[in-house]
């Protein structure tokens, strides 16, 4: 389609601007721009999402909280019991084994990373270079049967397995609309270490003014988001390690 | 095409719901001449599998250290690309999966050796059959990117890297080039600025190439070069000339000094050398000279000097253009390693040698670990092997998949097996799925030596299988573990046979036992190779010139039968009638009989395009006519990499080519096959790759979804499943299951916002064995095929904006199950295993791991329902049972029917306890509130509390902390047995479930008392007090999923 004929679309987009350099910043920003402006973004303190992870015949409910300081909780729900697969305060960070159903910390590696992470809310290439990060533009890849920019993003390194490992993601932003769709990043320990974790997104929409995926998949699993809710109310104790209970009751 | 200003994009997106109703209309019309037939959207998320095998992985021609991190090694392979591990070699990941696959060298950085990594391509040590390379990369990100470096494209193989220490942007690079023909490509290469511009500043000719540079660490004025002399043709192979040499340079490469003193001087071969990494003075050579007094190694002490001649054993003179890597002990410069058949080692300076422990043979390529020298790894043509012991006992790395398959065949078995053979590895045969993944221990060995075709008897559990130069052609009896031996022999009056190193074979598609091969005849036998008769003349050129090879190899003689030329090399009968059967030679003949052999029509005149005596590799009949076939030719062996591929539909008579633009100029064809259905889709094996085509040619792609550019040396086609399967020379067999969305596409289809594929019916397949997967946490495990229902359908556009969700429902459009959608632009491809969503749990302690079970659905026809934004597509697709299934359709039905009776009984059971829990609650307000009420909720809460001990475990963990199971375990229990099994029910489930059955009724009727007395008490006080009831969920409300 060499020009676009239609007076609808015309319309609609208004303006044609055939874009041909493109550096890494006008690509991020194009990208904040239409997902709600960078403004929005960096009022943003914190984020709930409600989603369905489709495992094996089975929806589990998902909930996620993010905040802008830093604190995350996954909770998942199965068999009406609220498992909380990851949380972490800020300084500490747990989970829950699966075989007591107790929390436990994780390790020290682990939390130093996670703390890294911090700064990744709302988005890493949020004021990215206050952050420390670095990002460079690749080129041009088909990604998911189409065009994309390839942005390298450089994080602070990581420690992996007493190793300082550099932290490094590759975000393919759609050529058309700028919306990431496919983020790669290396798979640093384990059986597959040296192979790439895939993520894609899709199904953007808006949430008051802001335009997040609602569908992802990581390593093919999907999560379909349902609602997310902007600066939602947040109680400080859901991320926080829980006093150790010990199981009293007996049956009778 | 639609990039918009980013102001108004905004707004834009805020209309999105508006547009989305709009714009398909409008693109329409717009779009309809736009589409086109090829590019990589076309196959969206349509993904290759590798099911290597490992076991016996594949040639090495360059290992490489980290110079601080001695985790860290690379292997660069002869055909499969370069691979990383990051754990001491116990494993390795690939990092090199967008380029040519045949690797000369990998070197380091030696200053940021974690980001900077130079690649150069085409393997080194040439034999008969190597792959090619394109050229120098370099990598600035420890491997996840890769740059081609501009001014070596031509290289075609690349032997050696050096990097001055102190300042790494000044780089020299040794240019073997091209080993079929002259190049003046070749020579020493320097950099100054990291790869921007380069000088050649040391050329001897354009037959001569670089076969090692060194630089002295200590001072990197001081450069080695060793020079070759060689040149290969399809016939023969030469090393050795007076060009051979080695040259110093002492001021950065503006000079070069040929050294000659004390060293053997006149006709030379490949010459090895090596620097010890402990004294620099110190350098080793090993020369090729072809006179044993001075054929061997040589050391010089004083920088290259003076030499002298220490060792001219077998393990240090054996074929010099295999073996030529010498490796230094990097803190002992008296332990010195040589590649050869087995590899030696020296512990004295190099005065004697021992061969070093057993491992596959021929080593190319050594290196110690950088901190503890009792650890050797060993690049052979069989994989990477470690050492722990200083080099005595070897054990090899098992998750490389780099098999190097000549040529594969595919047989109708369930799962189908692949057969095979491989360069230096024998024959193999494996499924193309087993239980857990396809791993090392699938694989069944048929045959030794170098492997090529390997095929199985068309009706008996028999295979074909041979060795090099069909030195032994054997005929397996798998059933009975018997072999006997059945290649063609001259028989008295018949000249000698000349049969390839690739010797073809064929089977008839009419007559079960008759089996051909061809040497430079068309032998056939009808009774599977006992007895042979010749059914043609000499269908080669027979250019006597080209068939002395007794004096192949140059100084060193080298007639290992690789070199046999002038034989037949592919023989094809026509699917459709077995009296015509095409010939194809390696030195460019096309021949025809049309009446089993009685007469013979040489082609060759007819063929358009094709210089002339360019190697026929591969010839297929067609089954779409006649006189339709496709013929590919390559001529490498002459240095022409051109694609050549031909089609004729009138006998040969006439050809077309069907090659495009499109296609890698360099990427010449080993192999071509049509698609059954479709006549215009096409499936083209090239060095660099797959290529497809869905309009006869008119328009390639190359497919590279978890496809690397590997050379394709043979694909199939397997007729039942319509899996594409490649026989690859570096990365084992790769699989594209059921390319039949393919045949589909076309303009019209393209252009469509979605298309649903047609699909055969799925059938729900019951094996259900075991797959213990012990000892293979380091092991390749291949991919199964995916069994579950496979939903396929076209996206115009990649779905970003907006909501695009998929669920399977029933004929009457209840929902099923939800699926996750892929949203690529071009071909989706969805998995559905059948099943339902698992039944809601009752609440409990702890998790009753059989409540996971879903149940699968009953065979018939569903509906896939597609919605993108305001739209909905949907498709029926039908689900069979098995029919190798041993339960007749009423015991099917009856496990049906009590599957879904014990998922409602197991919901029942989750809303009775959500409504316990519920009530418990409000009472424990009360009584907490409502000192009055006190009593009546008290007694309420316990009478419930007690029930629900016995409903569900309260106590204990999911491990061996666990409490004994309740109902809601048991439940679950014969619930999961029942669902899961694929057999009838068991008469101990029915019993269960009456026992289960009568346990929930008596509970029930507790609940129902306690309601009656405790429960009703309690709610009279709360009407009384205006106190509201416990709300609880409507039990439609309570199971809804998700």
């Amino acid at each position: 389609m060499k020009i676009i004929k239609t007076l609808t679309i015309a319309l609609l987009l208004t303006v044609i601007a055939p874009v041909t350099a493109q550096t890494a910043d006008e690509i991020i920003n194009n990208y904040f721009e239409n997902t709600g402006g960078k403004a929005a973004w960096e009022k943003l303190e914190g984020v709930k999402m409600s989603a369905t992870a489709q495992a094996q015949g089975m929806e589990i409910p998902v909930e996620i909280y993010q905040t802008k300081d830093g604190k995350q909780l996954i909770k998942i729900n199965i068999q009406g019991q609220d498992i909380t697969q990851l949380a972490f305060d800020g300084n500490t960070m747990w989970t829950t084994n699966f075989m007591t159903l107790a929390p436990e910390k994780s390790d020290a590696e682990a939390t130093a990373n996670m703390k890294k992470k911090t700064k990744d809310f709302p988005s890493p290439f949020l004021n990215y270079k206050d952050k420390g990060f670095t990002v460079e533009l690749m080129g041009k890849e088909t990604k998911e049967g189409t065009e994309t920019y390839k942005i390298k993003l450089t994080q602070e390194p990581m420690m992996v397995g007493g190793v300082e490992e550099p932290n490094v993601s590759y975000y393919y932003f759609d050529t058309e609309n700028y919306a990431p769709i496919v983020v790669e990043s290396e798979i640093k320990q384990g059986n597959n270490k040296g192979q790439m974790n895939v993520t894609t997104m899709s199904d953007y929409q808006e949430v008051d003014g802001l335009y997040f995926p609602f569908s992802l998949s990581m390593a093919g699993q999907g999560i379909q988001l349902k609602e997310i809710v902007l600066n939602p109310e947040i109680d400080a104790a859901m991320f926080a390690f829980p006093a150790t209970t010990t199981d009293t009751e007996k049956k009778e | 095409m639609r990039r918009t200003s980013v102001r108004l994009y905004r707004n834009a997106m805020k209309k999105y719901l508006f547009s989305i109703l709009i714009l398909p209309l409008t693109l329409n019309i717009s779009t309809a001449q736009e589409i086109s037939l090829k590019g990589k959207e076309l196959f969206g998320n349509m993904k290759a599998r590798h099911i290597g095998p490992a076991l016996m992985s594949g040639r090495i021609n360059d290992l490489e250290n980290h110079p601080t991190n001695a985790r860290i090694l690379y292997a660069g392979a002869a055909g499969g690309g370069v691979w990383k591990s990051n754990d001491g070699g116990a494993t390795f990941a690939p990092i090199f999966d967008k380029h040519a696959q045949s690797i000369g060298v990998v070197k380091l950085d030696p200053k940021n050796p974690d980001q900077i990594i130079w690649v150069g391509t085409g393997e080194t040590w040439t034999r008969n059959s190597v792959s090619v390379g394109n050229g120098l990369y370099k990598s600035t990100d420890g491997g996840n990117n890769w740059k081609e470096i501009p001014g070596f494209e031509n290289s075609e193989r690349i032997a050696s890297i050096a990097i001055n220490p102190n300042n790494t942007d000044e780089v020299y690079v040794g240019v073997l080039g091209a080993l079929w023909s002259d190049s003046e490509d070749r020579g020493v290469y320097k950099t100054t600025d990291g790869g921007k511009t380069w000088n050649k500043i040391l050329y001897v000719g354009p037959s001569t190439g670089v076969s090692d540079v060194l630089m002295d660490p200590n001072n990197p004025n001081v450069l080695f070069a060793s020079m070759w002399q060689f040149r290969r043709t399809a016939w023969g192979f030469n090393s050795g000339g007076e060009n051979s040499a080695i040259y110093k340079s002492t001021d950065s490469g503006k000079t070069w000094d040929k050294l000659t003193n004390n060293l053997p001087t006149g006709k030379l071969g490949r010459i090895g050398i090596a620097m010890a990494p402990s004294d620099s003075k110190i350098i080793y050579a090993v020369i090729e000279t072809g006179k044993k007094e001075t054929n061997g190694l040589w050391r010089s002490n004083d920088s290259g000097t003076s030499w002298e001649h220490l060792n001219n054993d077998f393990g240090l003179t054996v074929r010099p253009f295999y073996f030529s890597r010498i490796t230094v002990d990097p803190k002992n410069p008296d332990i010195v390693v040589k590649g050869g058949l087995t590899g030696s080692i020296s512990r004295d300076g190099g005065k004697t040698f021992k061969n070093l422990g057993n491992m596959h043979s021929d080593i190319h390529d050594i290196v110690f670990d950088i901190k503890n020298s009792d650890i050797i790894y060993s690049g052979t043509d069989g994989g990477v092997y470690r050492s722990w012991d200083g080099g005595s006992t070897f054990e090899i790395v098992e998750n490389l998949p780099l098999s190097q398959f000549y040529h594969i065949s595919v047989d109708d078995a369930e799962p189908y097996n692949v057969y095979g053979g491989l360069q230096d590895n024998g024959s193999w045969y494996g499924p193309s799925s087993a239980p857990g993944g396809v791993a090392a221990r699938d694989w069944n060995s048929v045959g030794y030596g170098d492997g090529f075709r390997v095929l199985k008897h068309p009706t008996k559990n028999i295979i074909y299988s041979e060795m090099q130069g069909a030195a032994n052609v054997w005929r397996y009896d798998v059933d009975r573990n018997r072999t006997t031996t059945v290649q063609p022999q001259p028989k008295k009056g018949d000249p000698e046979l000349r049969f390839n190193w690739n010797a073809p074979m064929a089977v008839s598609n009419f007559v079960p036992d008759r089996f051909y091969m061809g040497s430079q005849f068309l032998h056939r036998s009808d009774d599977m190779g006992d007895s042979w008769t010749i059914i043609s003349p000499d269908l080669t050129t027979n250019d006597k010139t080209k068939q002395d090879q007794a004096k192949s190899g140059g100084l060193s003689v080298d007639n290992s039968g690789a070199e046999k030329y002038t034989t037949i090399f592919t023989i094809a009968e026509s699917p459709l009638d077995q009296n015509i059967i095409w010939v194809g030679t390696d030195d460019g003949n096309v021949q025809l009989t049309t009446d089993g052999g009685k007469t013979w029509t040489n082609l060759t005149e007819n063929l358009i395009g094709i210089p002339k005596n360019t190697w026929v590799y591969h010839i297929e009949a067609s089954v779409h006519g006649k006189g339709t076939a496709y013929a590919v030719f390559e001529g490498h062996t002459t240095g022409d990499m051109k694609p050549y591929a031909l089609k004729t539909t009138d006998y040969g008579k006439t050809w077309k080519s069907i090659i495009s633009e499109d296609i890698d100029s360099k990427a010449f064809v080993r192999n071509i096959q049509e698609d059954y259905v479709n006549e215009d889709l096409l499936f083209l094996g090239t060095e660099l790759g797959l290529y497809v085509t869905i309009d006869g040619g008119k328009n390639w792609s190359e497919f590279t979804n978890n496809m690397p550019p590997v050379a394709v040396h043979f694909i199939e086609l397997q007729k039942r499943t319509n899996d594409v399967v490649m026989g690859t020379h570096g990365r084992g067999v790769i699989i594209i299951d059921d390319i039949s969305p393919l045949r589909e596409l076309s303009s019209e289809i393209l252009n469509k916002e979605v298309h649903f594929f047609k699909t055969e019916p799925f059938t729900m397949t019951e094996d259900s064995g075991f797959s213990g997967s012990f000892g293979t946490e380091t092991q390749f495990v291949g991919d199964n095929k995916n069994t579950a229902a496979q939903i396929v359908y076209y996206l115009k556009k990649r779905h970003t904006f907006g909501k695009m969700e998929m669920e399977i429902q029933d004929m009457q459009g209840n929902k099923i199950t939800s699926l996750s959608p892929g949203k690529s632009k071009g071909i989706n491809i969805v998995s559905w295993d059948f099943k339902t969503t698992s039944p809601k749990m009752a609440q409990a302690k702890t998790l009753a791991f059989s409540g996971f079970t879903a149940p699968r659905v009953p065979a018939g026809k569903y509906k896939v329902v597609l919605t993108k934004g305001s739209e909905t597509y949907s498709q029926d697709i039908e689900i069979k049972y098995d029919e190798k299934s041993i339960t007749t359709l009423e015991q099917r039905k009856e496990q049906e029917a009590l599957t879904k009776k014990l998922y409602d009984m197991v919901e029942d059971l989750a809303f009775m306890v959500y409504e316990i829990n519920e009530t418990q609650t409000k009472a424990t307000e009360v009584m907490e509130n409502n000192p009055k009420g006190k009593k009546d909720s008290q007694k309420l809460y316990t009478a419930l509390e007690n029930l629900r001990k016995d409903l569900v475990i309260t106590t204990g963990d999911n491990y061996v902390a666990s409490a004994d199971p309740e109902l809601r375990e048991k439940m679950a229990d014969l619930y999961s047995n029942v669902a899961a099994n694929f057999n009838k029910v068991s008469g101990a489930s029915k019993a269960n479930y009456e026992l289960i059955s009568e346990e929930f009724s008596k509970a029930k009727k507790r609940y129902e008392n306690i309601m009656e007395k405790e429960g009703k008490k309690f709610n009279s006080f709360l009407e009384k007090n205006n106190i509201p009831k416990a709300e609880i969920q409507s039990k439609e409300e309570f199971l809804k999923k998700g």
